[in-house]
């Protein structure tokens, strides 16, 4: 038993400090490893990688709002997507074809994975005009980048934009229980011209709140198991604290680079997801 | 607290940042304890207690980002930021009722 609490505590760490860099939930690692390696059943593994989602949030955030790199007032308007996307998943799940979904937002997936392909050289964003919404809500932010040694001023923009993809994200999170971070990141990053780091650790923050409700849930119907739960999660937490550090003095084209083969991977999975019981 | 609202306020430290960061270093550290406190016990054979202590510190952690958003709602609240507050409560409607249909 010790020896199994000490796996997926390493688990954890290991998925924490990723999480906690990429600004995802680390699911695509507990997932799998929890199911594949240790044979436990799917719904006690979402469950804790459930739960496992608010950890990375709840450990990382700490040293990003220290830091300013997490932009609070973004995150909240773009919660609200999150948040009711999120309901609307979970009411109309048994209504619409799932596959389709799959493939959708595989697709989607896919673009953004090869959009941030094609800019991975770009060190600078092309300087970006912030909208009404912008402007009046003000969201643009600052931070002091370790990596570059200097500080970052930028604004932000197409915020309705933004808003649309997370109430659709959220969506997808409630409909096919994936999708904590992978879609937020690319939304922040490419579409409302967001830095890079900003964007994940942003992310990383609103995360935990899209996880909140669908956790509560698990823990009513006894899917968390604290045996499973518990070390993975302390894994997690820990493993976060140390990759928020660590994202800090990375460079974002560095995060990105690491960022590109997962949004691939979950692309092509999804894909599958869709096609193979055809 | 009118430093955070500040429109020119660039370098200063805004106090939701701090606040919220509080909150969610005192949520972990807390969850963290309960965790590794009802871990150790486990594997030191105590099969009653263990499993409570690590649901307790489960819940604690599951609590934060639910309390987090009430706590921002307050501070906009506060600082008479209608529109933010307006934003949290959004938030927080849509999360009471994914519990709620969750569940059933």
């Amino acid at each position: 038993m010790v020896l199994t609490f000490i796996a997926i505590f390493a688990i954890g760490i290991a998925a924490g400090v990723v999480g906690a860099i990429l600004g995802l939930g680390g699911g695509i690692i507990i997932v799998p490893a929890l199911t594949l390696g240790f044979g436990m059943p799917m719904r006690t593994a979402v469950a804790a990688s459930t739960v496992c989602i608010i950890a990375t949030s709840t450990g990382a955030a700490v040293a990003f709002l220290r830091d300013r790199l997490t932009n609070t007032r973004v995150a909240i308007w773009l919660e609200m997507g999150t948040a009711t996307g999120a309901l609307t998943g979970a009411l109309v799940a048994a209504l619409v074809n799932q596959r389709l979904l799959f493939i959708l937002f595989g697709a989607l997936l896919s673009y953004s994975a090869y959009n941030m392909f094609r800019t991975r050289k770009e060190q600078q964003k092309p300087e970006v005009v912030p909208d009404a919404i912008s402007r009046k809500l003000r969201l643009k932010g600052s931070y002091y980048d370790k990596a570059l040694g200097r500080r970052v001023d930028y604004q932000v923009t197409r915020t309705l934009h933004g808003l649309i993809i997370m109430y659709f994200s959220g969506a997808a999170a409630g409909l096919l229980g994936i999708g904590a971070g992978i879609f937020k990141v690319p939304a922040m990053d490419q579409v409302m011209g967001m830095p890079f780091k900003a964007s994940s650790a942003t992310s990383n923050f609103m995360i935990g709140v899209t996880a909140a409700s669908g956790a509560v849930v698990y823990f009513a119907r006894g899917d968390v198991k604290p045996l499973v739960a518990g070390p993975v999660v302390l894994g997690v937490l820990l493993g976060a604290i140390l990759g928020a550090r660590l994202m800090m003095r990375m460079n974002a084209n560095k995060i990105r680079l690491f960022f590109m083969p997962i949004l691939a991977y979950t692309a092509i999975e999804m894909i599958y997801e869709g096609v193979k019981w055809w | 607290m009118v430093v955070g609202n500040d429109p020119e306020e660039g370098t200063a430290v805004n106090p939701i940042e701090m606040v919220l960061a509080r909150l969610l270093r005192l949520g972990s550290l807390v969850a963290a304890a309960l965790l590794a406190v009802g871990i150790a016990m486990m594997v030191l054979g105590q099969t009653e207690l263990a499993p409570k202590l690590i649901t307790a510190g489960l819940l604690v952690l599951l609590g934060t980002p639910i309390l987090r958003v009430v706590a921002a709602s307050v501070i906009f609240v506060r600082e008479r930021d209608w529109h933010f507050a307006l934003f949290s409560l959004v938030v927080l409607c849509a999360m009471a009722a994914g519990i709620y249909f969750g569940k059933g």
